[in-house]
């Protein structure tokens, strides 16, 4: 039953993609993320889907779709270099068979980077991506906030539909989206166009954004615990009564302590004991292993070279309570451990190249949004809207750059989606801009002419 | 059925946005204002504002 639903559903996006070419790329953008093939049993499955909405949108793009005002700019250029770079590691790798897996989706997500930016080249296509992209991970977000106000979570035990642990279905992951998508769900309580903001959208809205809060308690994964806090803080450069703000967020935080599940608190009470603690402790010394690795091979050691790390850690135990408890150092030897780290997964699998550009990707990104954000920082002007949402972008940008240095989530697509719409934003600001410089010159002309 | 619930709200609201994607024209295009000077010429002229030199 749920499969016919999903093949009605796409059939009906791809239908009114034909009238409007750029549904198309949000069929895609929807498909990754969601993947429906994997919540469906029998037809889903069986077609390779993505293939087919990634056909039809670049299809689409290229027969049907104005070109005139796209831009390719230095951004999609380095994300092209990053594209290449990774081919030429795969090429390379440690683990050729691994790397290829890996290598299989890793350049459709960068190449789709590349060419989304391309397709936004009005405020409302911005607008739209936007919307799809929270849509599809408030299908997960929402199953999650349900679950969790229910009751049922913990660490890697909250059900999200799917358990295979990929994609946004990963804990860890889904928190971290989760809180960055929270500043642009309350962008779209205020400067929405699909959906205007009445008290539907906004109600909506505030459960959405509680719904996200509730992730990271449902998950219990610290890594969205401190994802919180950022956006908190975040949130401050936007408030006018700053201490009004802070009293409000203490109280609500305060507040909610007796709410919180036991499991949540005691798996964020190990955030100041990591060296009792084996997943910390495992992460520093993957860290260490991966440091030694890049000096050994600055070029990296391609697509999942962690394989081949052994390491050697300790970790504290203690024995018994009071003043004096026993504290006994256990040996762990382990080997083949994930980096946990975006930041260490592309030192380790791209070298300090591949480090580099992943890095300007996403600093060249936040620069670009805190200049957009000053610039069009007027409530009343005509591009009101756009500072906003350079803000929102960013933080969520931020978001994720401190989610990531606790999972290896260099290549996840949602992230690539939102430097996509950051490009896009830049490049049709840029292009506004422009236009606008020109009309008052003409006009002065006009006026010169008529003195 | 919390999976179904959230599936058929979130993809309700998409269903409902892509249909009111396709009634909007500024989803294409911003500025209607042709470029090539031969379509231009065709264009209407746009109207002065009262307040300027030329009205």
């Amino acid at each position: 039953m749920r499969d016919l639903v999903f093949v009605a559903f796409l059939a009906a996006i791809f239908g009114m993609g034909l009238r409007r070419p750029f549904l198309l790329v949000l069929a895609y953008v929807y498909i990754d993320i969601v993947s429906p093939q994997r919540l469906t049993y029998i037809l889903l499955n069986s077609v390779p889907i993505s293939l087919i909405a990634v056909a039809l949108a670049v299809g689409g793009w290229l027969l049907m779709d104005d070109k005139s005002d796209s831009r390719f700019t230095p951004r999609q250029g380095l994300i092209v270099v990053l594209l290449l770079y990774c081919w030429a590691t795969t090429l390379g790798a440690d683990f050729p068979l691994d790397a290829k897996d890996k290598w299989d989706w890793v350049w459709k997500c960068l190449a789709f980077a590349a060419f989304l930016p391309l397709t936004l080249r009005t405020r409302l296509r911005i607008e739209a991506l936007l919307l799809f992209m929270i849509l599809s991970a408030a299908s997960i977000i929402i199953v999650g906030g349900i679950k969790t106000a229910a009751g049922g979570g913990g660490y890697g035990q909250l059900d999200l539909m799917v358990n295979n642990n990929s994609g946004l279905y990963e804990g860890s992951t889904i928190s971290t989206v989760a809180i960055a998508i929270v500043p642009l769900i309350a962008w779209f309580m205020r400067h929405g166009t699909i959906f205007r903001p009445d008290w539907k959208v906004k109600g909506f809205c505030l459960c959405l954004i509680f719904a996200c809060l509730l992730i990271p308690i449902g998950t219990s994964t610290r890594t969205g615990l401190l994802c919180i806090v950022l956006v908190a803080l975040l949130a401050l450069r936007n408030t006018r009564r700053k201490m009004l703000y802070l009293t409000m967020i203490g109280a609500a935080a305060l507040l909610s302590v007796p709410f919180l599940p036991a499991s949540f608190t005691e798996r964020m009470s190990t955030i100041k004991s990591h060296d009792a603690d084996e997943s910390a402790s495992t992460r520093l010394a993957v860290w260490r292993w991966t440091i030694d690795y890049a000096r050994a091979h600055p070029f990296g050691g391609g697509f999942d070279a962690y394989r081949g790390n052994h390491i050697r850690y300790e970790i504290k135990t203690t024995d018994g309570a009071g003043p004096a408890p026993d504290v006994a150092e256990r040996a762990v030897v382990d080997q083949a451990r994930g980096y946990h780290s975006a930041y260490f997964e592309m030192l380790g699998e791209q070298g300090y190249p591949g480090l580099l550009l992943w890095l300007s990707i996403s600093l060249i990104g936040l620069v670009r949004m805190e200049v957009l954000r000053r610039r069009y920082r007027d409530p009343a002007g005509d591009f009101g809207w756009a500072g906003p949402l350079a803000a929102a972008l960013q933080t969520a940008h931020l978001v994720y750059l401190l989610g990531a240095a606790f999972i290896a989530i260099a290549f996840q697509p949602f992230v690539y989606m939102l430097i996509g719409a950051q490009i896009g934003l830049d490049s049709y600001l840029a292009r506004r801009r422009v236009e606008a410089a020109q009309v008052p010159l003409r006009r002065r002309k006009t006026m010169d002419a008529n003195a | 059925m919390i999976d179904n619930l959230s599936l058929a709200l979130t993809h309700g609201l998409m269903l409902l946005a892509a249909w009111l994607l396709l009634k909007r024209p500024d989803l294409d295009s911003e500025a209607p204002a042709p470029r090539h000077w031969r379509a231009r010429r065709k264009a209407p002229r746009p109207a002065v504002p009262d307040d300027q030199p030329g009205a």
